[in-house]
């Protein structure tokens, strides 16, 4: 009783609550900036809170990347830019919405999905986060690899209409991924004598470029010099009936399930979250088709996916010590610099911060409603109310200044416009954009824990499936495999 | 004579004037490290000192990457105009270059001053059988191979540091690379590695609630928060010391009146209660040491590591 | 089954994983031969991509662009913006890419035009370099 009072006297005092409301904001504002993200804002602003109390601090921190988090499905269902590598899988389906006029429905369900994956996550990481995180030190390299394995066989979903080309396009994902200096031989490989490529292409850069360019050049071809009217936006409040929201319960549990599950294990992310639980909607419908042409659950599942990981990635950060991400190693920064001990001691020597920092985490998942659903949503449809001339060269100095900050590189710019054109022409001529992406993510995980796993068992190549977590996640990644193409032959078989 | 004079003292006043007006702008400090890990709080909270000591702005930009070399690299095109420092840890500047075609030395920098230092430590599980320095690296020297240990990554100071140890009693242990202390850490917790070979600040938890079991520290000393853990002296091994150390430089032709300016700058935030008492919780200790002493450190380092990386088969 | 587009696709994209294995087979060990099988993998999908193309491709292509001449302009204007950063500065050259991008896509009211762009431009400044203190390139009139 006493912590609890102690924990929520903390949070509800004047500084924590207005970090919490205007980080939440902000941070809605900056995933929905293509170019911005959560890592820099927060990399940037906590320094600045270095001086003051801890949990304006925190709060500060929950609410930027909960809101951020969000804030990325905006741009991906009004414009098909997906704001935050995360939203990639929102604008499958929430891209088509917007086009068959029901943007403001879309976003709607983006708004609620996102808050409750994130509350979900909020729950976990108050609850069993600390059971959890024990369980995950049973994952060594071996059961990595085979995470990113399991990463890899969903892109059976994303593929497209074109099988090979799908697979070339997670090739040459894969392909990129290997660029940089390699950690375990620290062999540079495909830097071609320069410095800036040794830790790799960056992934903010290519993600920029491959989906922020195409959009824009569609926009200029298009060459629209009135913007659209108050009446063409349709954002007369959408109604979503009860019938469809009881429909979306199913996916909000497996997908909030799927982005704890992530979240919790250092080194996974919220874009894989969302692009498993994606996955798993599809496969679970009983309409897969239906999925990319602007199915809503497709949005929710994603939605929901990549909030759900936000607490759930604190969790190793604030049990063990161990930063799952660079947002949690920044937390632990912090701790730090306030005095704190990350570690398993450090809920018993601080419960009122680390407990008010959770209390933040499910305070700033439920904020998204408000700041999210009514404000955040109208200020950015009216974006659509410009001239799309005047769109198409403000998103490219919005896209060249996110890109620069982030290294502090001009070149970088250069590479963004590369990715950018590529990504124009692979859509023309039906390469998909989603595998290549995945592939750059997916790819180093793979190629370093089977390596580490080889180097740890001396070259025994079946100490990765003889381990039982190994074996279970190998077993998962075949069924993955096999279950679309069987029940897709079932289905075949049935209507024949 | 007079005009001699006053050309003189107004020389002298113009030279006062340009060291008086500095700093007039923000500095922009790189850190060759992503945000949130040890050199990056280190410096996040010594410019935050250091803006009230000089009285301006500090902004900070992380270029991670290639174990500190991309910053680095990218920081060498700056000019030096007192408005662009570099603050970093030990390894890209004296173990980097062993293993990686680089483009700078330790002359291609004005040395500014050391801020802090602190010790690698090598820890196994409470079952591991030794109990003390000696045991544990008789132990590696009795079974060669068998024991893997996991370390910052492949050429990195930790593993110098390591292998410094090793090559001097003839120990053959598998270095397992990984991508930071936090990836060692969780791996060695769950069983993966047999030693964890990282920095003291993660581990140190784990070594009051007995789930790790400290036996060596790189430095000469031994350090007072891991009391099992043997110095690098009483196992006749001072000479192999190697420590993770942290420093502030600038590019090399920096006007040495402002380099002064910054180093007592420096000299007084690092001296800080609030700066020693924050280092402390991360087990680290201040340590200044400024101008040329700091190239000469540099420059020993070095020359040392040098010599492991060529043992090792990593030089180039 | 655009024919001769998929043919100069599928010939890319095995040149690339050529290149790619060439360059792979040079480096030592575990850390070779990955991007090697990548490299190859990569020829082999250009060379399926080809192939099926020059057995069952249509001869009509799709349209890369739908308009070319925008999409020429686009690009163009964008590249000259990107190299302007570093020598007018980041301000400058987004404030003329702003005002000149419109102008040559038929974009005909300068007021509302000059409008936006200072709006805009003030947004960015303020977000960037007053709250985030973030360096951007400088402006040409600062260096010299």
């Amino acid at each position: 009783m006493d912590i609890v009072t102690q924990v929520l006297s903390g949070v509800f005092a004047v500084g924590p609550v207005a970090a919490m409301i205007g980080a939440s904001i902000l941070g809605v504002f900056i995933g929905a900036l293509p170019g911005l993200n959560p890592v820099m804002a927060i990399a940037l602003l906590l320094p600045l809170t270095y001086s003051m109390e801890p949990l304006v601090a925190l709060g500060m921190v929950a609410g930027i990347y909960n809101g951020s988090m969000y804030g990325g499905a905006i741009p991906a269902i009004l414009l098909r830019i997906p704001g935050t590598p995360a939203a990639i899988a929102t604008t499958f389906d929430g891209y088509p919405m917007a086009q068959r006029g029901e943007a403001s429905r879309a976003l709607k369900i983006a708004c609620w999905s996102s808050a409750l994956g994130g509350t979900a996550s909020a729950i976990a990481l108050m609850t069993i986060g600390p059971i959890l995180a024990r369980a995950t030190l049973a994952f060594g390299p071996a059961e990595y690899f085979w995470i990113a394995m399991f990463g890899m066989a969903s892109i059976g979903v994303l593929v497209g209409t074109d099988a090979i080309k799908g697979l070339m396009a997670a090739t040459l994902g894969l392909l990129l991924g290997t660029v940089g200096l390699d950690q375990l031989s620290g062999t540079p490989r495909f830097t071609f004598d320069q410095v800036w490529l040794l830790s790799g292409l960056d992934l903010i850069v290519i993600l920029v470029g491959l989906y922020a360019l195409p959009p824009v050049i569609a926009l200029a071809e298009a060459a629209d010099l009135k913007g659209l009217s108050a009446a063409q936006l349709k954002l007369e409040p959408a109604k979503v009936p009860w019938s469809e929201v009881r429909s979306f319960v199913p996916t909000w549990i497996r997908s909030s399930l799927i982005g704890i599950g992530v979240g919790i294990l250092p080194g996974a992310g919220g874009n894989i979250a969302a692009f498993l639980s994606y996955n798993a909607a599809k496969s679970a419908s009983d309409d897969p088709d239906s999925f990319g042409k602007g199915n809503p659950a497709g949005v929710a599942a994603a939605e929901c996916g990549n909030n759900a990981d936000n607490a759930a990635s604190m969790i190793p950060a604030l049990t063990l010590g161990i930063p799952g991400n660079v947002i949690a190693a920044l937390v632990l920064g912090a701790l730090l610099i306030h005095g704190l001990q990350p570690g398993p001691q450090l809920f018993h020597q601080n419960p009122g911060l680390v407990g008010g920092f959770m209390v933040q985490m499910l305070l700033t998942s439920l904020l998204i409603l408000a700041v999210g659903g009514a404000a955040a949503t109208k200020v950015f449809a009216q974006v659509q109310r410009l001239p799309g001339v005047l769109l198409v060269p403000t998103i490219l100095v919005l896209m060249a200044v996110g890109v620069y900050v982030i290294n502090g590189r001009v070149v970088d710019l250069w590479i963004m416009f590369a990715a950018g054109l590529a990504g124009y022409v692979f859509e023309k001529v039906n390469v998909p954009l989603a595998p290549i992406v995945l592939g750059l993510i997916l790819g180093p995980m793979a190629e370093q824990n089977v390596r580490r796993a080889l180097l740890i068992s001396r070259g025994d190549v079946t100490e990765l499936v003889t381990r039982p977590i190994s074996a279970v996640i190998a077993l998962a990644t075949l069924g993955l495999i096999v279950y679309p193409v069987a029940s897709a032959i079932m289905r075949r078989r049935r209507a024949a | 004579m007079k005009t001699l004079l006053i050309g003189a003292s107004a020389l002298a006043l113009s030279a006062t004037a340009a060291l008086a007006e500095y700093p007039e702008r923000a500095i922009e400090v790189t850190i060759p490290a992503p945000a949130g890990g040890g050199t990056d709080t280190s410096a996040r909270k010594l410019a935050t000192l250091l803006e009230e000591e000089l009285g301006t702005s500090i902004a900070i930009l992380n270029v991670a990457g290639g174990g500190g070399s991309v910053g680095v690299t990218q920081f060498m095109m700056d000019k030096p105009t007192g408005y662009s420092l570099l603050a970093t840890w030990n390894s890209p500047i004296t173990t980097v270059p062993q293993v990686q075609n680089v483009a700078y030395d330790v002359d291609s920098f004005t040395p500014i001053a050391s801020t802090s230092e602190t010790a690698y430590t090598m820890c196994v599980s409470p079952d591991f059988p030794a109990e003390t320095g000696e045991a544990f690296l008789a132990e590696l020297a009795a079974k060669p191979g068998k024991y893997t240990y996991g370390n910052d990554g492949i050429g990195g100071t930790m593993q110098m540091a390591a292998e410094r140890i090793f090559q001097a009693r003839g120990i053959e242990a598998v270095a397992i690379p990984f991508g930071g202390a936090g990836e060692t850490l969780q791996n060695f917790l769950g069983g993966h590695v047999d030693i964890y070979g990282g920095s003291i600040s993660p581990v140190l938890p784990y070594t009051e609630s007995g789930e790790a079991k400290c036996l060596i520290v790189t430095s000469a000393a031994p350090v007072e928060a891991l009391p099992q853990a043997a110095g690098l002296e009483e196992l006749d091994l001072g000479a192999e010391e190697t420590l993770l150390w942290r420093m502030v430089l600038a590019p090399a032709g920096l006007d040495q009146a402002i380099a002064d300016r910054l180093a007592a700058a420096l000299e007084t935030t690092v001296n800080d209660p609030s700066y020693v008492e924050f280092l402390a919780t991360k087990g680290e200790v201040p340590n200044v040491v400024t101008g040329e002493a700091l190239a000469e450190r540099l420059r020993n380092e070095y020359d040392a590591l040098a010599k492991v990386a060529a043992n090792l088969g990593l030089g180039q | 089954m655009e024919r001769r587009q998929d043919i100069v696709l599928g010939v890319v994209f095995a040149a690339l994983g050529l290149f790619a294995a060439v360059r792979a087979a040079a480096y030592a060990g575990a850390s070779g031969t990955y991007p090697m099988v990548l490299g190859l993998a990569l020829s082999g999908f250009g060379i399926l991509v080809a192939g099926k193309a020059v057995l069952r491709g249509k001869p009509e292509p799709r349209p890369l662009t739908l308009h070319a001449g925008r999409v020429a302009i686009t690009v163009a204007i964008g590249a000259v913006y990107l190299a302007l950063v570093p020598i007018l500065g980041f301000y400058t050259a987004s404030a003329l890419v702003v005002l000149a991008l419109p102008l040559a896509l038929g974009f005909r009211q300068p007021v509302f035009l000059a409008l936006t762009t200072a709006v805009f431009i003030a947004i960015v400044w303020v977000v960037f370099s007053i709250v985030l203190e973030k360096p951007l390139p400088a402006e040409f009139w600062q260096t010299f």
